[in-house]
């Protein structure tokens, strides 16, 4: 570490020394030029447009009042180039040394300036594919502490999955999933570094989900973001870019003339949003019998931890709280909702920028505090940001960026893993609903039941999983220009952080009475180093050039480092060293390398017509030295007809046609040629290996993915509708599968190079200004995507039909040959040839031990529509988006069945929610139509009939205990797979930018206020007692919800303040 | 200038490119390539063993079905309530762990292994196939390991190539094959090896009794005339013992944190009415002192009828079973002295079948502590053990049963290859009243080596808990 941190020391005297000898003399002046740039309509004025003298390459930013300044050797009159992202590139005849210039918003930017891979910038244009960006200020107000939810809806062909809680993790998905096994989520660059988005040490379900490294990016910090979906768009990252590129600008001080300094501040509030609805007339026990003495099973059912006990009628019970004395036995309906607390989130940064000719820089804080909904849990981050500029000579330019991250959270929701009931969903779905939370609260050391559970509160408070993470991003960089049109770039770019997780389990909690204490140690480090050179170059009246030539090389490497004291020796002290064990510990250490070349090339016809041709080959360290080598093409054209073929009117501003094809790939992950053998703890000073389970492959190649894209976009009725269409087809082979296989096969998974996948959709984004007047505006933006996907072959010997992605609750999510990916396979109910439910002589449901498919994850289709109303100062939007088809299986609600605490438990459970009389003949529960049972049986009044049939075909007449009824289907999981279609009112937002004139009589250079309101209700959903959104973790075996932590609606309000 | 960025860019392509190659990098630091074959060995006799002992295949299941245990909380499995997720640790273990050891044992070359510990090796994978193929019935055994989706074997098949791979495996152990170590059990003692090879020779020449008679015979002659026989005494037992927490023996670390199991009512009422000295040893006193006799849980109730039984009125199966140091039984001699009584019954082996009758009760009675001659002598002179040579499958299947309390696979395939004692189904069980007769396939079966399976099933019968298997003749 030591010698490479030298190394970086002698780059920058290096890179400094370049600087001093390439002082050059400084040119004559021959004029002058003051200007302010403004919005044509608003007249308000453009911070940060850059102008260009025309063919030169002398320029200026505009600052915070739209104005900017600049001296130079050329004579008037010239030509300035005035470019802003969002307006119309204008060019305007300077000829007097004080000029005010008029720019007009680009609503559906036609020539709008868009970042592309690498973070060249392109004219929109002229591409042959889709990206699509989102502006910092629209991540920032929505104050979402894990940033990605704030791209639901908002962008056409990109899926987020938010999986649990309001401190939880966040999927992304962009144009389906193209691996079978492995990572689907794109690469997020900032500012030109590659960074991580690993979800480490995550076990998904009911215990833990750590947040995705992503998360760690302050909103506030962001500039713009832009999306590069799919392979086509992101083909000059090879093989990182089959699942598309997250190319993230920060904020930097250029256009910052004079010191200026923003203050915001924000404060957000959440509450549980999606509680599944339990009953309450029933409480602990079973077969309507409870009592409690010791909760472990020494009174009447009081070990039981299911609601199938007496009715909440007030009979006195005795009960956890009471000390053995009989005391009213009632409903507590809230009891599970007040265990939430609200969740309070404080947000404040400040930022300083300043730039003059030679130099810019930015400096923020951020510190946000979070204080979660479940009791004790807690989240600080702290982000300091760094983003300097300096023009060492004429021609050379340096700069560094940097973004140090400190995240320490004390407590995150749901208990350490192992810890038998920490999740916290899982107690409340097995409960009692007369338990009174208050006195849970209230004292810790007592509980409803003993037999499995801790107190919730003495779990959340004692056994604790804390997360304490320290993170550098940054680069070094430099920009120099060789010759007229040819520049070069280098940056030297570092992922770096620690994460470090603490599980302490407390003495005396159940199941683990001497408490236990695990450390979790992760270090990731990610390096880049390129270099790149661009040209561009304008042949002739008809023909112009755009080329970049360039190099990287990829250093990753992460480890982890596990220990546990299993029991500890005395309470309450958490150390390793406090064992009455000896320790269980591992340790793994992961490394790899890729060197990159890459070339593109843009041709130019009369700016209406283009083609780019991209190239990259990479040689990664993870594959075997004959297949180390791998070249990835792709070419695609731009059209604009309008241009072309003269077909502007009035009706029609644009239209473009736009194409292309790509291959990418994808490497192996590290140490995947060799099969290995384990060590586990050695058994009394005799050590011991054995198989790792799992065939490696020797002959490893990389994965493939080619993809087509097709595109139309269109602009009609001056700008005021503006339409983008896209089609793309992505055909995925020689995916690198661990496939599990038999385990009669030797082994759990074997590594293979086989499978294809293939993705089809379309993506349609719509914008329409349907009112605009000089006050008031209303814009509509409408995105529509569906993805279709096929699973073609697993293997090439056909012996595969099945990939197992992931298991929950019996059920598996597979890649079947011939299926959509993301098939649930589970067990279905016995039917005959009508499709009746086949019931056996005890009137209950029959599994069919044939598995079958019972659904697919995959929606059909997503939408969003985002209304935005601005009047004057005042803007108010509300965004609605919607997941159409796809299923889910839930586990709260088979669970919640099974022990009778949902709502929908209670139809037949006595007389008055239309339960049957019966009694018993012998051991046989009989039907009683009316009267009085014989010989005087006692009568129950609970009966339900299972709607089915007998094998011979007749009607169920069996009767059976609503009990029975409830639970009888829990190991049938077609019982419990549901729609996970929804329509959801995402967010709603209303904003206040205050007068210039107002703001300067406070001595301020602007001010705004925003409050917004995010997953504010449902509009519609199919799956009962959850969010159907909720997802399962970050990996690809979606679809399974299980007792997931609720998802949260939140409110926020955000004050900005410029200086 | 130019001259200066062609240095700044080989400078920073000597920034990464240190003097490791792209292969070295890829050289993995977390694990090895090549096992050494004792570390192997300790590691399959200790996963074997938490296998046989350990509550997936033991307490949670085939010792439920032979009513040596009973659940008094979460009844499902003593109802047999079960779905095909829940006998899958035998599978996935079994080949995944303890025969792909094996088989990478057998298969090093003879500088990495001598020929005993190949010996040992074969005769543990024989032994792991004998336990899934008595559990499922058809395995995958000839191409088990060998291809992704191997074919399944019947049991006739698979139990004969057993007995071949344990001929084998007899004549690779030697005393002067050299040294072993890493050998938890015999402490590399080879004698002990080969006697133990005989005694599972013996076990599968009796499950084969009603099918292959003849080859059953001949099993049994050569296993007792092999030169250095089968287990002669209690300190042959192939057990395996653990020691303290975490590697403590499975059934104490569940009883560390669970309380939901109760030594069985029929396995108690069957001992008080043999007045059996072995009670104490297999219960414990109810923990409330008022009771003051040993009283079983009932098998098969539903969760409340368990419930209500009252913890504190119901006895734990004994302490002796449920210490961490508190050894997982393999194979006994007891279990070897019922086989030869049997073999001599069924006219294979010439000796006296009662006599070997009352041995294996006495050993099995040591094996637990009592040596009290005289106890043990009242104990086999009562009419209700007596051995009744008009049917030995009574007296050899009931006093088995209760020999083999804690072994409940064996157990559980011994007694439906006797059908002794008569067990009789729970109340709030859902097999029409029928008991389990093997285990289900893993669900994975299915989706992972689904043509194999169906082709399996269709020889076998439906994949039920009730389907009978080929050596369970009735």
């Amino acid at each position: 570490m030591k010698k490479k941190l030298n190394r970086y020391i002698w780059l920058c005297i290096l890179l400094i020394s370049i600087g001093i000898n390439a002082q050059e003399s400084k040119p004559l002046i021959q004029s002058k030029l003051n200007g302010i740039v403004v919005d044509a309509i608003t007249k308000e004025p453009i911070i940060g447009a850059s102008i260009n003298i025309k063919g030169t390459t002398h320029g200026a930013i505009t600052d915070l009042d739209g104005k900017f300044y600049f001296q130079t050797g050329q004579k008037f009159p010239y030509t300035l180039i005035v470019s802003y992202m969002g307006y119309k590139k204008t060019e305007f005849v300077a000829n007097e040394n004080s000029v005010i210039i008029n720019i007009s918003e680009e609503q559906n930017a036609l020539s709008e300036v868009v970042v592309t891979a690498l973070g060249i910038t392109k004219e929109k244009k002229s591409l042959g594919y889709t990206t699509q960006a989102l502006k910092g200020k629209e991540l920032a107000e929505t104050k979402e502490t894990n940033f990605l939810n704030s791209l639901s809806g908002k962008l056409a062909g990109v899926r987020i999955t938010n999986s649990q809680g309001d401190m939880g993790s966040s999927r992304i998905i962009i144009r389906g999933e193209t691996s079978i096994s492995g990572n689907n989520q794109p690469l997020f660059v900032v500012d030109g570094v590659p960074v991580d988005n690993s979800q480490l040490g995550s076990v998904g379900g009911a215990t833990r989900d750590f947040k995705n490294a992503i998360a760690d990016l302050n909103p506030q910090d962001i500039e713009t973001l832009t999306v590069l979906k799919g392979p086509n768009a992101a083909a000059l990252y090879g093989s990182r870019a089959a699942h598309g590129v997250v190319l993230i600008t920060t904020k930097s001080g250029k256009g910052q003339n004079g010191l200026g300094i923003n203050v915001s501040s924000g404060i957000t509030i959440s509450q549980v949003a999606t509680l599944p609805k339990f009953q309450n007339s029933f409480g602990q026990g079973s077969n309507g019998r409870f009592s409690y003495v010791d909760g472990k099973g020494g009174g009447v059912n009081d070990g039981v931890d299911e609601s199938w006990g007496p009715k909440m009628d007030g009979r006195l019970i005795p009960q956890f709280n009471s000390n053995g004395v009989a005391v009213p036995f009632v409903a507590h309906p809230n009891n599970v909702r007040d265990f939430f607390n609200t969740g309070l989130t404080f947000d404040n940064s400040i930022s300083v920028a300043k730039s003059d000719d030679k130099s810019d820089f930015r400096i923020g804080v951020n510190n946000q505090k979070q204080t979660g909904t479940v009791p004790n849990s807690e989240v600080n981050k702290t982000n300091f940001t760094v983003n300097t500029n300096y023009q060492i000579s004429k021609n050379v330019k340096i700069g560094v960026t940097a973004n140090y991250i400190v995240t320490d959270a004390p407590a995150l929701p749901g208990g350490p893993s192992g810890n038998r009931a920490a999740g916290v969903m899982l107690q409340f779905l097995w409960f009692g609903r007369q338990v009174d939370i208050n006195e849970l609260r209230n004292n810790r050391d007592v509980n409803w039941n003993n037999s499995y559970y801790s107190n919730p509160y003495w779990n959340a408070y004692y056994n604790t999983t804390s997360q304490q993470r320290n993170r550098l991003i940054g680069d070094i960089h430099l920009d120099a220009k060789i010759i007229d049109g040819l520049n070069f770039r280098f940056r030297t770019g570092v992922d770096y952080y620690n994460d470090r997780r603490k599980y302490q389990i407390k003495y005396g909690t159940n199941g683990t009475p001497f408490g236990s204490y695990a450390e979790d140690a992760y270090t990731v480090n990610e390096r880049n180093t390129e270099g790149i050179f661009t040209y561009t170059k304008k042949l002739n009246d008809d023909f112009s050039l755009d080329a970049l030539a360039g190099f990287n090389i990829r250093n990753h490497s992460d480890a982890n480092n596990y220990q546990k004291a299993p029991r500890l020796a005395v309470p309450d002290l958490y150390t390793l060293t406090n064992s009455r064990d000896p320790l269980t510990s591992s340790n793994i250490l992961s490394r790899l390398r890729v060197y990159s070349a890459y070339a593109s090339a843009q041709l130019g016809y009369k700016n209406y017509a283009f083609l780019n041709v991209t190239a990259r080959n990479d040689w990664s360290s993870t594959l075997p030295s004959s297949n180390r080598s791998y070249f990835y093409p792709s070419f695609n054209g731009s059209f604009v007809l309008t241009d072309a073929l003269n077909l502007k009117s009035n009706t029609l501003d644009f239209l473009k046609l736009r194409g292309g094809w790509s291959e990418v790939g994808n490497d192996a992950d590290p140490y995947q040629l060799a099969t290995v053998y384990n060590f586990q703890t050695a058994f009394d000073g005799n050590p011991i290996q054995t198989s790792s389970r799992k065939k490696l492959n020797e002959n490893l190649k990389p994965e493939t993915t080619r993809s087509t894209e097709l595109g139309l976009e269109a602009s009609f009725w001056k700008n005021r509708l503006h339409l983008d269409v896209a089609y793309y087809n992505t055909n995925s082979f020689d995916q690198i599968l661990e496939i599990k296989t038999t385990t009669s096969s030797g082994y759990d998974t074997q590594l293979i190079n086989a499978g294809k996948i293939n993705n089809r959709g379309i993506e349609i984004q719509l914008d329409g200004t349907p009112i605009q007047t000089k006050d008031f505006k209303w814009n509509v933006g409408v995105n529509y995507s569906k993805n279709v996907s096929k699973v073609a072959i697993l293997d090439y010997d056909k012996q595969i039909q099945n990939y197992t992605i992931g298991t929950s609750g019996g059920v598996d999510v597979l890649a079947s040959v011939g299926q959509a990916y993301g098939a649930l396979y589970g067990t279905a109910y016995e039917r005959d040839a009508s499709g009746n439910i086949v019931v056996g002589a005890n009137g209950l449901p029959k599994a069919d031990p044939q598995k079958r498919v019972l659904g697919h994850y995959t929606p059909d289709y997503l939408a969003g529509v985002t209304n935005t109303l601005t009047y004057k100062n005042l803007e108010f939007s509300f965004l609605v988006d919607a997941s159409v088809g796809g299923e889910l299986f839930s586990g709260t609600n088979r669970t919640g069945n099974y022990t009778g605490v949902l709502a929908q438990t209670l139809p037949g459970r006595d007389a008055a929610n239309g339960g049957l009389n019966y009694y018993y003949a012998g051991t046989t529960k009989t039907l009683l139509g009316g009267g009085t049972a014989p010989n005087g049986a006692t009568v129950y009044d609970d009966g339900m009939i299972f709607n089915g049939v007998y094998a011979n075909g007749t009607p169920n007449t069996q009767v059976i205990s609503a009990q029975e009824y409830y639970k009888a289907s829990y190991n049938i999981s077609e019982a419990y797979i549901y729609s996970s279609t929804f329509v959801k009112l995402r967010e709603v937002k209303l904003a206040y930018n205050f007068d210039k004139a107002f703001a300067k009589r406070l001595g301020l250079v602007g001010a705004s206020i925003t409050a917004v309101g995010r997953n504010l209700l449902f509009i519609y959903k199919d799956a009962p007692n959850i969010d159907p959104e909720t997802a399962f973790n970050t990996g690809n075996a979606q679809g399974l919800e299980s007792l997931s932590l609720p998802t949260t609606r939140s409110f926020s309000l955000n004050v900005n303040l410029k200086f | 200038m130019l001259k200066k960025l062609a240095y700044i860019t080989l400078f920073a392509l000597s920034l990464t490119s240190c003097s490791d190659t792209l292969d070295d990098i890829n050289k993995n630091p977390n694990a090895t390539e090549t096992p050494l074959a004792p570390y192997l060995l300790t590691g399959t006799l200790k996963q074997g063993a938490d296998l046989y002992w350990g509550a997936d295949n033991n307490f949670n299941s085939s010792l439920l079905f032979v009513q040596h245990w009973a659940k008094i909380q979460y009844t499902e499995p003593d109802r047999y309530d079960v779905s095909n997720t829940s006998f899958t640790s035998l599978w996935n273990t079994g080949y995944a762990t303890l025969i792909t050891d094996l088989n990478t044992i057998l298969n090093f070359s003879d500088q990495q292994a001598n020929s005993n510990y190949k010996g040992i090796a074969l005769t543990l994978r024989s032994w792991t196939f004998l336990l899934l193929t008595d559990a499922y019935g058809s395995i995958p055994y000839k191409e088990a390991g060998q291809k992704v989706t191997p074919a399944y074997n019947t049991q006739e098949e698979v139990y004969t190539g057993l007995l071949e791979d344990l001929k084998k495996a007899q004549s690779l152990l030697s005393t002067t094959n050299g040294t072993v170590t890493g050998d938890l059990a015999y402490k590399g003692d080879i004698t002990k090896w080969k006697k133990l090879v005989n005694s599972l020779r013996l076990r599968i020449a009796l499950r084969i009794s009603d099918k292959l008679s003849a080859l059953a015979k001949q099993t049994a002659i050569e296993a007792t005339t092999d030169a250095v026989g089968v287990i002669s005494s209690n300190s042959e037992i192939f057990q395996f013992i653990y020691t303290s927490s975490p590697q403590q023996n499975p059934a104490s670390a569940w009883f560390e944190t669970r309380d939901d199991f109760r030594i069985s009512k029929t396995l108690v009422d069957k001992l008080y009415e043999l007045s059996d000295p072995r009670l104490p040893v297999y219960a414990q006193l109810p923990s409330d002192a008022s009771v003051g006799k040993y009283v079983g849980g009932g098998n098969g109730l539903s969760n409340s009828d368990a419930n209500s039984q009252g913890f504190a009125k119901t006895s734990k199966p004994g302490t002796y079973f449920l210490t961490s140091l508190s050894p997982a039984v393999i194979a006994s001699y007891s279990e070897t002295l019922f086989n030869l009584s049997e073999a001599v019954a069924r006219g294979y082996i010439s000796g006296d079948a009662e006599q070997l009758y009352k041995s294996a009760i006495t050993a099995s009675f040591n094996q637990f502590g009592i040596t009290d001659a005289t106890i043990i002598s009242n104990y086999l002179n009562q009419t209700t053990v007596k051995y009744d040579a008009t049917n030995y499958a009574k007296s050899i299947g009931t006093q088995k049963w209760i020999a083999f309390f804690g072994q409940g696979l064996d157990a559980f395939a011994e007694w439906r290859r006797l059908d002794y004692p008569v067990l009789t189904a729970g109340p709030a069980t859902v097999l029409d009243g029928q008991l389990p007769s093997r285990f289900f396939y893993p669900g994975t079966e299915q989706s992972l080596n689904g043509t194999s399976y169906q082709a399996a099933v269709s020889v076998q019968g439906k994949d039920l808990l009730t389907t009978k298997l080929w050596f369970d003749v009735n």
